[in-house]
C-alpha cells in the first residue's frame, strides 16, 4: 500500500505512444479514400492544364491555355454561380421555414408533413425536371394549357425553360435536405435558451434574431453548404430546362464537350477545377464562420422545444406546408403518371386515350431500360451494403477507438462532400480508365464511384448513431464475460439495427436516382436508370420515358416506406 | 449464493491476504496523463471507496482494473492472477477478468427485457438454462424487481434502472464488484435509500467491492476504508472516521466534510510540547503530530477546525483550553443543522450547531475548540 502522497517525489514516466499504433480500420479508409479521391482530383488538375493532345492521358505537355480559353466562357461560371446561389438561397428559406413549422409551432399534421415534405429528396432532380417540363413547358405544359382553358388568355402563365424555372426547380427538390438539418437541430435546441431571452425582456423577434438564429448558424451554414455543393454539380435540371434555351452552366458544358467530336477534355477539365476551387473556398469559408462559434449546447440531449402556438397564422403556415407539397411531390408524380398512361404523345385527361404499354415497354421490351432497371437495383444494394459497411467502420474508428489518425480519418470522410459530383466522376472516370485492370464501362466502377461520393452522407448518418448507443452499454457486455463476437450479436447489433437499415436504405434510395456521379461511367451494357432516363428524354418521346422515371419513383416510394417502417419499429423486438 | 461468496470472515483476514492489488499504475487519455503511480490493494469481502472531485483520476482507475482502459504503467492482481502487467506485457481482457460493474448510466441494454439483462452473464458462462432462470430471478428478488422480470428495460424508471443493474452485476458471480458513481444519476431521497440498500446487499455477500464517487456521503456510509485521490494521485487513505478527524491535507479537509481552515505562524516549541499556532495573535493548542505539516510558501501553517467540532456555549468556562469569547453574525438554518457565522478574536469561523439550542444573531457566545479537534494539515 502506498503512502499518502507518495507520487508527489518521483518523476513522473511520460506515457509510451509508441504502444498506440494506428488501427487498420484508421489506416485503411483513409488510403482507400486517398487514392479514390486524391487520384481522380490529380488527373483532373493535370488535364486542366494539358494544352497538348487532348486525348493523352497521362498528358505531355502543360500550359495554361485552357484556363485563358475559359475566359472567354466565363458566362458557363457565371451562370453556374447564378443558379446555384440563388437555388441554394431559395431552398434554404423554404428550408427553415418549413423545418420551423413542423418543429416549432403548432400547426396541425406534423406527422404527414415530416413524411411527404422529405420525399421529394430522394425522387431526385431528374423526376423533378421531367415533371415540371411536363408542367410548365410554355406550349404543352399541363399547368399552361390549364391556365389558358380557364383564362383564354394565349400568352402562357409562365415559362419553366428559364433562369427562374430552373432555380425554382432546383430548389424544391433539394429543399428536404435543409429541412432534414436544420429540423434535427431545432429538435435539439434548448428551449430554455429562449425562455431566457424572453425572461429578460426580449421580444419574440429580438429572441429570434440574438438568440435562436445564432445558435441555428451552424445548422443552417452546414445545410447551405452542402446544397451549394451539390447545386454546383446539378446536371439533370439545367440539361433537361436550360438547353432548349441555350442556358449552358459549367456541369451542361463539361458534358457538351464531353460529347462533342473529338471530346475537349481539357477544357472540361479546367471548369471542373474552377468549380472545385469555388466550393473548396465555400467550404473554407463556412469552416472559418463556424470556428469562432462552436454551439455545443445544441447538441445533446433530446429536449421538448416549446412549441409556439401560431393562432390566426395557422392557416396561413398550413397553406405553406400544403403548397410546396403541391409543387414538389403530387404535381410531379400526376403529371409523370398521366404521362406515362398516353399512347401518343401530349397529355389527354381521357381514359380511352390511356394504356399501359409505356410501361410494358420499359420493363420488358426494350434491354437497355430493362437492364438499367437491373443494375441499378443492384447498384443500390451495393453502395448501401458496402456503403454503410465503410461509414459504420469509419464511425466506430472516430468515435470508439483511442486510435491515432480518427480526426483526419473523420475530415476525409467528409471530403467528397466539397466535390461537386459530376465533376469528381469526370475525374474518377480517368481514373479508372488509366487504371491497368479493367473496370472502365463495368458496374464496379460506378459503385466504387457511389461509395465514394455518398459516403459523407452514410458518415453522417451512422455516425448520428453510434454516438447515440452508449458505450457502457457494450463495456457492460465485456464484464459480463462476454467476448467481443458475442457482444456484437448480443448487444451492439441489435442496437445498431434500425440505424443500419434506416441507412441502407437511404443509400439504397439516392444510388437508384442517382445521374450526376453515373453519367460518365456508365456505358452500354452498364446502363443504369439515371442515365437511362437522360438518355430516353433525349430520344424515347414524353410517354416512355415517363414510364421509366414512373418506375424509378415507385422503387423508390416503396424504399421509403421501408424505411419508414423499420424506424418506427423498436430496436430488438 | 451467500455461501459460496464466503471469502473473508474479519478485517483480521482482510489484512493477511489482499485480494485486488494494484501497483504503480499508470494511466493517460491521448498524451493526459491522468493517473499516476497510484498504489493500493483491497482486502477480499472488503468494500474500499475511492472519492476525489471529477478529474482526479478515480474513474480511470476503476475502469483500468476492469481492463477497459489499458494502463501505460503498472500491475494489477486479482485474486492472485496478474491481469495487467506492463513490464511482463500481460493484459487479460475485460471478459476472462470475472468481475461485474455498476456503470454510471447503469448500461441497461434497452433492447432486452429485465430478466434477459440479468440473465446475460449467468449465459455468457454458460450456465444451465434452469439454473440461470432460478438465479437470475434469485438476483431479482434480492432487489425487489421480481414482479417486473418479464418488462422491457426501456420502461423502467431510474431507481428501478439502478436495481436492475445490481441485480446484474450480483447475479453473474463475479469476484468482485466495481461501482462507478452508481448514485449519481439519482435523486437525493432515493439516493440515501439506495445507499443503504447497496450496504445491506455488502454486508450479505461480503464480495470485494471498489467503489468510485465524487460524494464524500456516499464513501463515509458505504465503505470500509476510503482512498481521497486528488490529480491522479492518492492523497490520503484509511478508515472513513480517521481521514474524517485526521485529514492529512488542507484538499482532504476541504473536500471531506465542512471544515474551517485557518492559517498561522507555529510558536518555537520544545520536544513533546504541544504545537501552538498564533492566528492573528491569538494563540491555538493543536492536536500533536508527529512531525510538523508542509508549510505554505510563506511560512504559514494551516489549521484545519471542523465546523462540528467547535463548540459554542452561553457561559464561560475559564479552565479549558482554546476558549474565547466570540460574536455569533449570521445564523442559517438548515434543517437537521444550524450553521453560525461566529466572530472570534482569530478572524471568522463556521460553526454547526442543532436546531434544539439555537443562537441568536448579534449575541456573545464563548467558542471552544477542543486541541484534539485543531488539526495541522498540508498546506496545498
Amino acid at each position: 500500500m502506498s503512502v499518502a502522497a507518495s507520487g508527489a517525489a518521483t518523476p513522473l514516466a511520460p506515457p509510451r505512444h509508441a504502444a498506440r499504433r494506428v488501427r487498420a480500420g484508421v489506416w485503411l479508409p483513409l488510403v482507400f479514400l486517398a487514392a479514390g479521391l486524391g487520384y481522380p482530383l490529380l488527373l483532373l488538375i493535370a488535364n486542366a492544364f494539358n494544352v497538348g493532345d487532348a486525348q493523352a492521358l497521362p498528358p505531355t505537355e502543360f500550359g495554361i491555355a485552357n484556363f485563358a480559353e475559359l475566359l472567354n466562357h466565363l458566362d458557363w461560371i457565371g451562370n453556374t454561380l447564378l443558379v446555384s446561389i440563388s437555388a441554394t438561397i431559395l431552398a434554404m428559406a423554404i428550408g427553415i421555414v418549413l423545418a420551423w413549422i413542423l418543429y416549432r409551432t403548432t400547426v396541425p399534421g406534423q406527422r404527414v408533413f415530416e413524411v411527404l415534405i422529405a420525399i421529394p429528396y430522394p425522387l431526385g432532380p431528374l423526376v423533378g425536371a421531367l415533371a415540371w417540363s411536363a408542367l410548365g413547358s410554355p406550349q404543352e405544359g399541363l399547368l399552361n394549357q390549364l391556365y389558358a382553358s380557364l383564362t383564354g388568355v394565349q400568352e402562357p402563365l409562365f415559362n419553366i425553360y428559364s433562369v427562374p424555372g430552373i432555380i425554382f426547380v432546383m430548389a424544391i427538390f433539394e429543399a428536404p435536405v435543409a429541412v432534414l438539418m436544420i429540423g434535427a437541430a431545432m429538435q435539439h435546441m434548448d428551449s430554455a435558451l429562449e425562455e431566457s431571452s424572453t425572461v429578460f425582456g426580449a421580444g419574440k423577434l429580438r429572441t429570434a434574431f440574438r438568440v435562436t438564429l445564432p445558435l441555428m448558424l451552424p445548422a443552417i451554414l452546414s445545410a447551405a453548404l452542402f446544397l451549394f455543393t451539390s447545386m454546383m454539380g446539378a446536371f439533370a435540371i439545367p440539361t433537361m430546362l436550360g438547353t432548349n434555351a441555350r442556358f449552358y452552366v459549367a456541369t451542361t458544358a463539361i458534358y457538351v464537350m464531353f460529347q462533342s467530336y473529338p471530346p475537349n477534355y481539357p477544357l472540361a477539365a479546367a471548369i471542373g477545377v474552377v468549380l472545385v476551387v469555388i466550393t473548396a473556398l465555400a467550404v473554407w469559408a463556412s469552416a472559418r464562420v463556424l470556428k469562432k462559434r462552436t454551439h455545443a449546447i445544441i447538441f445533446g440531449r433530446n429536449y421538448r422545444p416549446r412549441r409556439m402556438n401560431m393562432r390566426g397564422w395557422t392557416l396561413l403556415l398550413l397553406a405553406f406546408e400544403c403548397a410546396y407539397v403541391l409543387v414538389s411531390l403530387v404535381l410531379p408524380l400526376g403529371v409523370l403518371l398521366l404521362a406515362s398512361l398516353q399512347k401518343s404523345g401530349g397529355l389527354s385527361w381521357m381514359v380511352s386515350n390511356w394504356t399501359l404499354s409505356n410501361f410494358h415497354y420499359v420493363l420488358i421490351d426494350f434491354p437497355t431500360t430493362r437492364q438499367a432497371i437491373g443494375n441499378s437495383l443492384l447498384l443500390g444494394v451495393g453502395t448501401g451494403t458496402l456503403g454503410v459497411a465503410v461509414a459504420t467502420t469509419i464511425a466506430w474508428m472516430v468515435h470508439r477507438s483511442q486510435s491515432p489518425g480518427r480526426r483526419l480519418l473523420e475530415q476525409a470522410t467528409m471530403l467528397p462532400q466539397a466535390f461537386p459530383r459530376l465533376i469528381f466522376a469526370f475525374g474518377f472516370m480517368w481514373m479508372v480508365m488509366s487504371l491497368p485492370i479493367h473496370l472502365y464501362g463495368t458496374l464496379y466502377s460506378v459503385l466504387l464511384a457511389y461509395i465514394i461520393v455518398f459516403l459523407p452522407l452514410a458518415y453522417r448518418g451512422m455516425s448520428g448513431v453510434v454516438v447515440q448507443i452508449d458505450r457502457s452499454l457494450e463495456e457492460a457486455a465485456r464484464i459480463s464475460g462476454a467476448r467481443w463476437g458475442r457482444m456484437m450479436r448480443t448487444v451492439t447489433l441489435p442496437l445498431l439495427r434500425a440505424g443500419l437499415l434506416a441507412n441502407w436504405v437511404l443509400l439504397f434510395m439516392i444510388s437508384v436516382r442517382e445521374v450526376s456521379a453515373s453519367l460518365f461511367l456508365s456505358g452500354p451494357g452498364t446502363q443504369v436508370l439515371g442515365p437511362a432516363i437522360f438518355s430516353f428524354w433525349d430520344s424515347g418521346g414524353l410517354p416512355r420515358v415517363s414510364a421509366l422515371a414512373v418506375v424509378q419513383a415507385v422503387i423508390i416510394l416503396i424504399a421509403l416506406v421501408v424505411v419508414r417502417r423499420l424506424a418506427r419499429a423498436k430496436p430488438g423486438r | 449464493m451467500a455461501t459460496e461468496i464466503k471469502l473473508a470472515s474479519g478485517n483480521a483476514a482482510a489484512a493477511a491476504r489482499p485480494f485486488i492489488e494494484v501497483k504503480g499504475l499508470t494511466a493517460a487519455y491521448d498524451s493526459k496523463i491522468v493517473v499516476r503511480e497510484v498504489s493500493f490493494s483491497v482486502a477480499a469481502g472488503e468494500h474500499l471507496s475511492l472519492l476525489g472531485p471529477s478529474g482526479c483520476g478515480k474513474s480511470t482507475t476503476l475502469r483500468c482494473i476492469a481492463g477497459l482502459e489499458t494502463p501505460v504503467e503498472g500491475e494489477i492482481v486479482i485474486d492472485s492472477e496478474v491481469v495487467f502487467s506492463s513490464h511482463r506485457r500481460i493484459n487479460v481482457p475485460t471478459e476472462k477478468r470475472k468481475l461485474s460493474m455498476v456503470f454510471q448510466s447503469y448500461a441497461i441494454w434497452p433492447h432486452m427485457t429485465v430478466f434477459e439483462n440479468v440473465a446475460y452473464g449467468l449465459r455468457t458462462q454458460g450456465v444451465r438454462e434452469d439454473e440461470v432462470r432460478s438465479e437470475a430471478l434469485r438476483a431479482l428478488q434480492m432487489v425487489g424487481m421480481v414482479e417486473l422480470a418479464q418488462s422491457s428495460a426501456t420502461a423502467l424508471s431510474g431507481g428501478q434502472q439502478q436495481r436492475v443493474a445490481l441485480a446484474r452485476s450480483y447475479a453473474c458471480r463475479p469476484k468482485a464488484i466495481l461501482l462507478d458513481e452508481p448514485l449519481s444519476n439519482l435523486d437525493a431521497r432515493l439516493r440515501s435509500r439506495m445507499r443503504e440498500e447497496m450496504r445491506d446487499l455488502q454486508h450479505q455477500f461480503r464480495l470485494s467491492t471498489i467503489y468510485v464517487t465524487h460524494d464524500q456521503e456516499e464513501a463515509m456510509a458505504m465503505s470500509d476504508r476510503v482512498i481521497v485521490m486528488r490529480d491522479g494521485r492518492i492523497e490520503q487513505e484509511g478508515p472513513p472516521l480517521e481521514i474524517y478527524d485526521h485529514p492529512q491535507s488542507r484538499f482532504v479537509a476541504d473536500f471531506i466534510g465542512a471544515a474551517n481552515i485557518v492559517s498561522g505562524h507555529v510558536r518555537p516549541h520544545g520536544a513533546g510540547q504541544p504545537v501552538i499556532l498564533d492566528v492573528e495573535g491569538t494563540a491555538i493548542e493543536c492536536a500533536p503530530r508527529a512531525a510538523l505539516p508542509r508549510a505554505h510558501a510563506d511560512g504559514s501553517h494551516m489549521l484545519a477546525i471542523r465546523a462540528v467540532y467547535a463548540e459554542l456555549r452561553r457561559d464561560a468556562v475559564p479552565e479549558l483550553a482554546n476558549h474565547w469569547p466570540a460574536t455569533i453574525e449570521r445564523r442559517i438554518l438548515l434543517g437537521d443543522l444550524v450553521t453560525y457565522a461566529v466572530r472570534w478574536p482569530g478572524g471568522n469561523l463556521r460553526v454547526h450547531g442543532f436546531p434544539n439550542d439555537l443562537f441568536e444573531e448579534g449575541s456573545r457566545v464563548h467558542l471552544h475548540v477542543p486541541s484534539v479537534r485543531a488539526i495541522l494539515v498540508d498546506a496545498d
